[in-house]
């Protein structure tokens, strides 16, 4: 069947034809220029999803990286001050086993010796007291100092923790138990300083004084076992997260992101055609049959 | 042959031919580039011998080319289809116009969408969670709290403002269809008095369809014709014109989103109030858009329920936990009574000690409550992000929709008047060729002419001059 074909129907289908090739062209270079895939969600619905996604996947591990590193910095401050606390410890232990092995040491002495071991409880009380960011690490969740300078009862809740989020369903207790670590109230490794120190002035045995000291050293001990392992964990986690992160962030721009090569060949293809249709409506409709009659 | 003279006279009917002809192409390249034209052509017919009496014998030669009238070549058909088509795209068009308005206020995926603020809320409570107590952390958290409760207001907003913008469209489209109605209605009078008085209506033609299709593109309406002259404009089954009375359609139901389940948006006659039941065309592209269950009635309420969602589930924990000087049993979020949930939802603490970041009894600094409000974020199903992205997926799927229809239908209209144009309109190549048929005749005629002035010539001025 031969269809009618007319200057104007050409015209207008010329028009269209170099319309929807612009259109395309727009398109492709919105793409190249913008680096994106997705410019809104009716591009690809299906990629929207995974891109939301991953989206919040990327800003919750980038939350549990701040945690961690809060965390780090709270478990190498108790760790400092457990250390600080062993060395007290050991100090006092050395003063007392002088002071319990010389019988014939004067009072005088003695009383040099008490003072000595003041200062150190004062120093392991000030340790023991340390603090992160305003609050102390060995007092839990409690808002006060760890330890009542006189009373050395400890602060915190026995069941509370201080804890850091590292994964949605992991988190890493980042503070020691005071409690557990120097004991609390009459029990606490100061008070049995203070017993030392007063026996001290008053004349009497401090050998008993030893074996306390070795009970405080060896729970201060134990306590920067745990601290150190979980200074450990946390760093497993950190190095975990940041590959997490790597990964989400390329999954992310898998989904987003346009191939830039693949990106860049279509474009160039598309000003092809485009200038093909140009050319080709520039040389077909300037020809009519008047062009050839004089 | 009757006489001599005779022959001048057909030598005479093929010069006003040959005029007639040449006037018609002057029309029709003059209205190369008029909207809807439709190409006219001059219909001839050869006039037969005069054969009179029954003595008369021999040759007889017809009496020339006499000009039946001034044909307009368009076919029903094509109008139709074009007619057709554009009620379809008009559909269409404005579905995928809404849609893509819609998804682009949503701004995702990106860092602006309510997904990018939400998370930013719940990375918010995690560092409360570490630092609870700590005034400026709980500033920071109720700061993006607010943007959060901002950004979904904004959102509704946008929708009731773009509900109230698409009903103001299909308000004008309505007082279009009536205006086009009664244009309509006054060429067919004025069509059927010039056929009747045998004038040549072709042009009002032109004019008249022209504006069919528009009515067609606007509301789907159909055209009927009655073979006077006159056409029918057919509006879901009933009259929109009829001859030359027209009965005027009109839109009523809410003028507020809140209403559009209860009372729609819809289009009835100004007479009856009953329904107008449309089948395609921008009007019914729009009310589809408005309608109680649309796309945007849907985003409204996918607003409201994520608003009421946050605030139910941030509550739930809230409310469990104390606050640094041990209040307990406050609400975080609060939603106003009397306003859509998503206008209502504020936050309730101003500073951080109407935060209550721990658990009862768990020590003045505990933030295992703020852990858990942040956690709501990384639920897979049930939570608000999740709800979010489901919604928005589903405006992207539905839009997609939307863009692949409107594209389908605009292409068949494209066809459609492709081949309506291929029929009608005006080819400049014909033109020339008939221009120069019609010349050729004529100069052929002036010839006749010519020659028959010559023989009459020779037969009065030359005859009986024998030997002279």
């Amino acid at each position: 069947m031969i269809t009618r074909v007319t200057s104007t129907q050409l015209l207008a289908n010329s028009a269209q034809t170099m319309q929807a090739a612009m259109a395309r062209l727009s398109t492709l270079q919105q793409q190249a220029s913008s680096g994106k895939r997705l410019a809104v969600p009716s591009d690809d619905p299906a990629g929207t999803a995974a891109s939301m996604q991953v989206r919040g996947q990327q800003a919750a591990v980038a939350q549990y990286q701040r945690n961690a590193a809060d965390g780090m910095g709270w478990l190498s401050m108790v760790d400092g001050a457990l250390t600080n606390s062993t060395a007290l410890l050991q100090q006092a232990r050395n003063l007392v086993v002088q002071a319990a092995n010389s019988g014939a040491m004067s009072q005088a002495g003695r009383d040099a010796i008490a003072s000595q071991l003041q200062g150190i409880r004062d120093d392991l009380l000030q340790t023991a007291n340390t603090q992160y960011n305003g609050r102390s690490v060995f007092a839990g969740t409690s808002d006060t100092a760890a330890f009542d300078p006189t009373t050395y009862a400890w602060s915190g809740t026995a069941s509370a923790s201080v804890e850091r989020r590292v994964g949605s369903d992991a988190a890493i207790r980042v503070d020691v138990d005071g409690s557990t670590a120097f004991g609390t109230g009459a029990t606490s490794v100061f008070a049995s300083l203070d017993t030392i120190i007063s026996n001290l002035h008053s004349g009497a045995d401090v050998s008993s004084g030893i074996t306390a000291i070795d009970a405080g050293l060896q729970s201060v001990s134990g306590a920067q076992v745990v601290s150190g392992s979980r200074y450990a964990q946390m760093e497993r986690a950190k190095d975990s997260l940041s590959s997490q992160s790597i990964d989400l962030e390329s999954q992310r721009s898998d989904v987003e992101d346009v191939d830039t090569v693949q990106s860049l060949v279509a474009l160039q293809s598309q000003n092809l055609a485009y200038q093909a249709a140009l050319q080709v409506t520039a040389k077909a409709l300037p020809m009519s049959l008047l062009s050839f009659l004089s | 042959m009757t006489s001599s003279f005779g022959l001048l006279n057909t030598a005479y009917t093929a010069l006003t031919a040959a005029r007639t002809g040449t006037e018609v192409v002057g029309q029709n390249i003059a209205n190369a580039a008029t909207d809807g034209y439709v190409r006219q052509r001059a219909n001839t017919v050869s006039v037969a011998a005069v054969s009179t009496g029954m003595l008369r014998s021999g040759v007889q030669v017809g009496g020339g080319v006499a000009v039946l009238g001034v044909a307009r070549l368009a076919d029903p058909l094509l109008d139709g289809r074009v007619q057709t088509t554009s009620s379809t795209n008009g559909y269409w068009s404005v579905q995928a116009g809404a849609m893509s308005t819609l998804e682009t206020s949503l701004h995702e995926p990106g860092a602006t969408g309510i997904s990018a603020t939400l998370q930013g809320f719940w990375s918010s409570w995690q560092t409360v969670a570490s630092n609870p107590g700590n005034a400026s952390q709980a500033g920071a958290l109720l700061q993006k709290a607010a943007q959060l409760t901002s950004a979904i207001g904004a959102g509704y907003r946008d929708v009731t403002s773009q509900w109230s913008q698409q009903r103001d469209q299909v308000a004008s489209s309505v007082t279009t269809v009536n205006a086009l109605a009664g244009q309509v209605a006054a060429l067919n009078s004025q069509i059927r008095q010039t056929v009747a008085a045998g004038g040549n209506a072709n042009e009002l033609l032109d004019q008249r369809a022209k504006l069919t299709t528009q009515l067609a593109d606007v509301s789907g309406a159909t055209v009927r014709d009655l073979g006077d002259g006159q056409v029918d404009v057919v509006l879901g089954g009933n009259m929109l014109v009829s001859g030359s009375t027209t009965r005027a359609i009109q839109l009523a139901g809410t003028t507020e989103l809140g209403g559009a389940s209860s009372d729609p948006a819809r289009l009835v006659w100004a007479d009856t109030g009953a329904a107008v039941q449309l089948d395609g065309g921008r009007i019914a592209g729009g009310l589809a858009v408005l309608a109680g269950t649309g796309p945007l009635a849907q985003a409204a309420d996918a607003y409201n329920s994520l608003a009421t969602t946050i605030a139910t589930q941030v509550n739930a924990i809230h409310s469990t936990g104390a606050t640094t000087s041990g209040a307990t049993g406050l609400d975080f979020f609060s939603i106003a009574a009397g306003v859509p949930a998503a206008l209502g939802l504020a936050v309730v603490p101003t500073d951080v000690s109407g935060v209550a970041a721990g658990a009862v009894g768990a020590g003045a600094l505990d933030g295992s409550i703020a852990d858990r409000i942040a956690r709501i974020g990384s639920q897979a199903t049930g939570g608000p992000d999740a709800q979010w992205a489901t919604f928005v997926v589903a405006t992207g799927s539905a839009a997609s929709t939307a863009n692949t229809q409107s594209t389908l239908a605009g292409s068949a209209l494209a066809s459609a008047t492709s081949a309506q144009s291929s029929q009608e309109s005006v080819d400049m190549d014909q033109e020339t060729t008939d221009l120069l048929t019609w010349q050729h005749a004529y100069q052929g005629a002036a010839r006749v002419l010519t020659t028959i002035d010559d023989m009459l010539d020779t037969l009065i001025n030359k005859t009986g001059l024998v030997g002279r």
